[in-house]
């Protein structure tokens, strides 16, 4: 038996639940769990935890099934309607041009469907969240596990970056980088295509994200490294792989994992707010930023191009943030409310 | 309470989400009469240039104007005004040797305004040209004002500590580009520059080395304002301009508020065009447009006498001009401002492609994009309406959305590849998205290339640019061919960088028309470049004409006279009124 110090939570609730019966492990009715089954139960236990896991699977299903709704629909994100625009560009017929055939209306100016271009832009969002809260995290726990577990001047000098990392203005690198990037790899008669801009976007991100994973990381690896079960697999003349991987990572998941959650709403948000300010995607691309801030031009005269987006994007990251809150309660009991 | 509140917010959102869907939008009410037939003159009648300037129904005297302005104007020194906001408030408070008469309807008189006429080609040749002075004009300190200090205005225009301003009349008496150079004003503060001679009190002479026709019209801007040498406070001058018109700067808080009181010593007499209804105009910076403009709508107290001088913003306008009450204080009116779609014609060398991009274009979705016609009209012509002379025509008619089918006969199954090159601002992105899918569909290939907003006016302008199409825009100094033709397709003026030539389009024989017509009388130019135009467009199609831009304004109930210059295309305040 290990002497993981989550196990002997684990083991903590199991005797709890088993009425004080810990010494007679295998008594009627008492069933052994591990700690991943012990979160699971009490994930599925919390009602607002499931409610925001069904949306999120719903909302990434529905990213992942773009082409299939584009077929089914009939409109593609760069088709244009105007036709169904009046002399200001503005959709005729009830609520911002709701009809059969346009679900949430049109945009005006343009005229191009608002529903297959929330789509569309639904996933353009929630890969570049995904994406860059994966790098993130990759990077954090890598960096931190190194600073924590061996300490010296690796420690040192891995915070010493970190620092210097938190103390760059984000904004302000993210503004002056995104242009000269794309003038360094692409000529005056190339457009830049979408996926080089997505790429850029997100190495901003994981440039600048891991710092908090890292610091996470870290401070969790010192508190575990001097204790027994480190000492003893060390002394068993384990190596840096398997005392990082097997020995330390598999305890540190739960805070990991909760910082994971609640990175993906934020990079939705931030990815939303970099093209409002004009450096994330252009206009071709749809994104959820760029529709937000086309629309906000129309708050008074068409609400309904502002609602749409705007509600959408609501519910995405307020879904991750109350499963992310789920998430941490369910794997850290002792922190609960 | 967490559940309630939760309800409230849903209710909220619900419900402004139902008001705005409870309306439907026909399109009823949305037409824009653009019918109006632009006319403009040089007045041959003396009697023309006489004040006083007919009075307005129903104006009277009283109140305080006020005009919100989203930023402070940039110079009040008249010999340093070039921007819109400066030429509409320099009227105000300067007098100028020529002033145009504007009905606020297209009929446009350009008319003597310190002088008795505007100007006498003395030798029929456009190179000697005299000014006589009107008696009884002054200063605001009662001092008469003669051809002595209209001739200083126009000399301290050579200082470059005094830069800003337009630049003609300079360039021409120096004949070189590099005017303050060739003569220096602050060596030379007792003399004048070259050419520029005032004989008498009464007299102001402009020799010129070349054939300078346009000269009454470049002196209808503020560089022919009047100046005492000893009021002359040099850069300082910006904040506080020596009148010589209807009012006089009382305050200048820079950046917050301009306010103008009457100048006692202004003669009604001997104004064609200024009036001096209001006691106080004030200028207020600040508020955005949005702002500015729905605190005009609101109409509440001080606001009542106000006017929103930037236009309504395109997410405003379904609003107003659906609003029948607002309807008696809106204003419509095209301006001068004209948008090309511009070809390199260095990179797209041919004619077909050029003319299938005329026939492709749909002008009628362009104007939806860019928020509808209350925002832009069409144009099919290289010289805005506003221009003397002008003469309506389409020379490659494909009507309202384009000729798609026509495009693609005359590219012949081929599938040009162009690169479009667009500020990375807002409004050129739509455009861009807008001319992409629009040219796609009649068998071209756009490749779209942002280009930083503030190095994009630059980027185009240099000679060997890299982009095939981009927007151009062309507000002319004063509505005659001359200041729209040879400027912007004289091949010969076609240098490094800087080239308002920025089709980079170059003919000998048309570059010999413009040459010919320069040298013809001003008043008989008017239908030869109307005829150029056409000329231009039907044989060589250096640009894609789109659209002119329009002015929408609001003001309060109680603002009266106020009308969109045709000249400039923003709001003149010479009759402007405060209404009981």
């Amino acid at each position: 038996m290990s002497l993981s110090p989550v196990e002997g939570v684990a083991l903590a609730e199991i005797e709890s639940t088993g009425d004080g019966d810990g010494d007679a492990p295998k008594a009627k009715g008492f069933v052994g769990r591990s700690p991943g089954q012990l979160a699971w139960v009490r994930l599925r236990r919390d009602r607002t935890a499931m409610i925001s896991a069904a949306m999120l699977v719903f909302f990434v299903l529905l990213a992942f099934a773009v082409p299939l709704i584009q077929a089914l629909y009939g409109v593609g994100p760069r088709e244009q309607f105007q036709d169904r625009l009046d002399g200001f560009g503005m959709p005729l017929g009830y609520a911002g041009g709701i009809t059969g055939e346009h679900w949430f209306g049109l945009e005006p100016g343009l005229g191009r469907d608002i529903f297959i271009r929330m789509v569309h832009g639904l996933r353009t969002s929630l890969f570049i969240a995904f994406a860059a809260a994966v790098i993130t995290a990759a990077l954090g726990i890598l960096l931190g596990t190194l600073a924590g577990y061996l300490g010296g001047w690796i420690d040192a000098v891995i915070n010493w970056i970190t620092d210097l990392t938190l103390a760059m203005p984000f904004l302000i690198i993210a503004l002056a980088l995104t242009p000269t990037v794309a003038l360094r790899f692409y000529g005056q008669r190339e457009a830049v295509p979408p996926a080089f801009q997505i790429g850029v976007l997100i190495s901003i991100f994981a440039l600048f994200g891991w710092t908090s994973t890292a610091r996470l990381v870290r401070g969790q690896v010192i508190a575990l490294r001097e204790r027994e079960f480190v000492e003893a697999a060390r002394a068993s003349g384990a190596g840096l792989g398997h005392m990082l991987f097997r020995q330390l990572l598999p305890n540190i998941w739960a805070p990991i994992l909760v910082s994971f959650s609640l990175a993906v709403p934020s990079y939705i948000t931030s990815e939303a707010a970099l093209s409002f300010i004009g450096v994330g995607l252009t206009d071709e691309t749809p994104s959820f930023g760029r529709m937000i801030y086309r629309s906000l031009d129309y708050l008074q005269t068409d609400p309904s191009y502002v609602f749409f987006p705007g509600i959408t994007i609501f519910a995405l990251v307020l879904a991750f943030n109350l499963f992310g809150d789920a998430l941490r309660d369910a794997l850290d009991p002792k922190s609960s409310r | 309470m967490r559940p309630r509140a939760a309800v409230a917010a849903g209710g909220a959102i619900a419900l402004v989400v139902t008001l705005g869907a409870c309306s439907e939008n026909t399109g009823d009410g949305t037409t824009v009469d653009n019918t109006r037939q632009q006319t403009g003159v040089i007045a041959t009648d003396p009697k023309d240039s006489l004040g006083p300037a007919a009075e307005v129904a129903g104006a009277q005297k009283g109140g305080t104007f006020t005009i919100i302005r989203e930023t402070p104007i940039s110079h009040l020194d008249p010999q340093r005004t070039y921007s819109f906001a400066g030429l509409m408030a320099n009227p105000l408070f300067s007098r100028y040797l020529t002033t145009w008469k504007d009905d606020g309807k297209g009929g446009l008189v350009l008319v003597g305004d310190l002088a008795e006429t505007p100007g006498t080609n003395v030798n029929s040749d456009c190179k000697v040209w005299e000014f006589k002075i009107k008696d009884g004009v002054k200063f605001e300190d009662g001092t008469p004002i003669t051809s002595k200090e209209i001739a200083y205005g126009i000399a301290r225009s050579f200082n470059p500590d005094l830069a800003g301003g337009p630049t003609y009349v300079q360039e021409w008496l120096a004949d070189s580009p590099e005017y303050d150079t060739k003569w220096d004003f602050k060596k030379n503060q007792t003399s004048l520059p070259p050419g520029l001679t005032a004989p008498d009190p009464k007299t102001l002479r402009f020799e010129f080395a070349k054939p300078r026709c346009d000269l009454p019209f470049a002196v209808s801007l503020p560089t022919s304002a009047p100046l005492k040498a000893d009021k002359d406070t040099g850069v300082n001058l910006d904040q506080r301009p020596f009148s010589s018109g209807p009012y006089k700067v009382a305050k200048n808080q820079a950046g917050v508020q301009l306010t103008l009181d009457r100048n006692p010593h202004w003669d009604a007499a001997t104004d064609p065009v200024r009036h001096q209804y209001p006691d106080q105009f004030v200028w207020s910076f600040g508020p955005t447009a949005d702002a500015a403009n729905n605190r005009v709508i609101a109409d509440n107290g001080a606001d009542q006498s106000a006017v929103a001088f930037n236009y309504v913003p395109s997410s405003l306008v379904a609003k107003v001009a659906q609003d029948a009450a607002l309807k008696s204080r809106t204003i419509l009116s095209p301006t001068p401002s004209a948008n090309q779609l511009v070809i390199n014609n260095q990179r797209v060398t041919d004619l077909k492609i050029r003319q299938a991009l005329n026939y492709a274009i749909d002008r009628d979705g362009l104007i939806k994009a860019v928020g509808g016609q209350t925002v832009a009209q069409p144009m099919t012509t290289l010289m805005p309406s506003s221009t003397i002379g002008y003469e309506a025509y389409d020379a490659y008619p494909a009507g309202a959305n384009g000729n798609v089918d026509k495009a693609k006969e005359l590219l012949g199954g081929k599938t040009p590849e162009l690169v479009l090159g667009v500020a990375d601002n807002t409004g050129e992105q739509k455009i861009a998205i807008q001319l992409k899918g629009n040219l796609e569909r009649a068998g071209f290939k756009i490749t779209v290339r942002n280009i930083p907003d503030d190095a994009k006016l630059d980027e185009v302008k240099k000679k060997n640019n890299p982009w095939d199409l981009y927007i151009g825009n062309w507000a002319a100094d004063w509505p005659s061919g001359a200041s729209i033709l040879p400027v912007l397709y004289d091949g010969r003026s076609i240098k490094a960088e800087g080239n308002s030539n920025s089709a980079f389009f170059n003919d000998p024989a048309i570059n010999a028309e413009f040459d010919r017509i320069l040298a013809l009388e001003p008043t008989k130019q008017g239908p030869e470049w109307a005829k150029l135009d056409q000329k231009i467009m039907k044989e060589h199609a250096p640009v894609v004409p789109l659209y002119v831009d329009v002015a929408y304004l609001v003001h309060g109930s109680k603002a009266g006279g106020v009308f969109i210059s045709s000249v400039f295309g923003y709001p003149s305040f010479v009759n402007a009124h405060v209404k009981k």
